[in-house]
């Protein structure tokens, strides 16, 4: 079946690359322990949690005075659900983002953001090609 | 790990996730079902005291560091303050320096995120088998 076929390779390219880690595999598990849809419903959550930490990441280090604390509790947000679905890029970017923070380096910040963004960015563009692939493979095994 | 029947005795168990963020939430509850562990979810930390504060008995708590209102660390002093020393209490965190914290405020055991199943599955056995050894 081809969808499956696809789903297969676009999933190994994203462990190949660092994309994602042994952590996603974790969601596996609990998907064959619980509802049918858990991969889709969290990895959706985190595509919608995710953008919006970056873009208020990028609204406050825009700002003329930056509360590098904010800065800090958005960040570990993001790491953390990161963490938590097997990002591991964008994950490591975060520990990354946090030297920065940490010593209150704006110029640093905002060159890490650029990175964070284009990681999860590439992520999430796989993560929605994903879930197409994971619909058309259970449409397909339901009809047969 | 999916066929091992964890968490089959023991009788029901009570968790409290006490974490605001969403993805968290979900992915620590689905790991609590899979161990048959009836979930309630406190947002902040004053939530989560006040749920042993109205009298309710958990097994578990899941305790994220960063939280708003009250953050993770004073709501495990708190919980422990007010006699609740029987409540197996797991602190959570991307700071793997929170342990020292941890531990200090009262919790039993300390687990960097991301957790995993194989990680706290003893920590589940252990309830069971706390359980299971007082209904003997």
């Amino acid at each position: 079946m081809e969808a499956k076929m696809q789903l297969n390779t676009l999933m190994a390219n994203m462990f190949a690359t660092g994309l994602l880690d042994d952590q996603f595999r974790q969601l596996q598990i609990l998907h064959e322990g619980s509802s049918p849809d858990f991969i889709t419903e969290i990895i959706t959550l985190f595509c919608m949690e995710g953008e919006g930490i970056i873009n208020d990441l990028a609204k406050l280090l825009n700002k003329p005075f930056v509360d590098f604390n904010k800065v800090d509790t958005l960040l570990y947000r993001l790491q953390g659900s990161s963490a938590t679905v097997g990002a591991q890029r964008v994950k490591d970017t975060c520990i990354q983002f946090h030297k920065f923070c940490q010593d209150n380096t704006r110029y640093g910040c905002l060159d890490t953001l650029d990175v964070v963004r284009n990681d999860f960015y590439d992520l999430r563009s796989k993560f929605q090609i994903m879930v197409q692939l994971e619909q058309q493979v259970w449409t397909f095994y339901r009809k047969h | 790990m999916k066929d091992q029947c964890v968490g089959c005795s023991g009788g029901n168990k009570e968790g409290v996730l006490v974490e605001d963020a969403a993805v968290e939430t979900l992915f620590h509850s689905a790991i609590l079902h899979m161990f048959h562990c009836e979930t309630t979810v406190a947002k902040t930390g004053k939530e989560a005291v006040d749920l042993f504060l109205e009298g309710k008995k958990f097994d578990i708590v899941l305790c994220e560091k960063e939280m708003p209102v009250m953050n993770g660390l004073e709501a495990v002093e708190k919980i422990r303050a007010i006699g609740e020393t029987d409540v197996k209490i797991v602190g959570v965190s991307v700071d793997c320096n929170a342990m020292e914290a941890f531990m200090s405020a009262g919790a039993d055991v300390f687990v960097p995120k991301p957790i995993t199943l194989d990680v706290l599955s003893p920590i589940i056995q252990e309830i069971i088998n706390k359980k299971n050894n007082a209904m003997v």
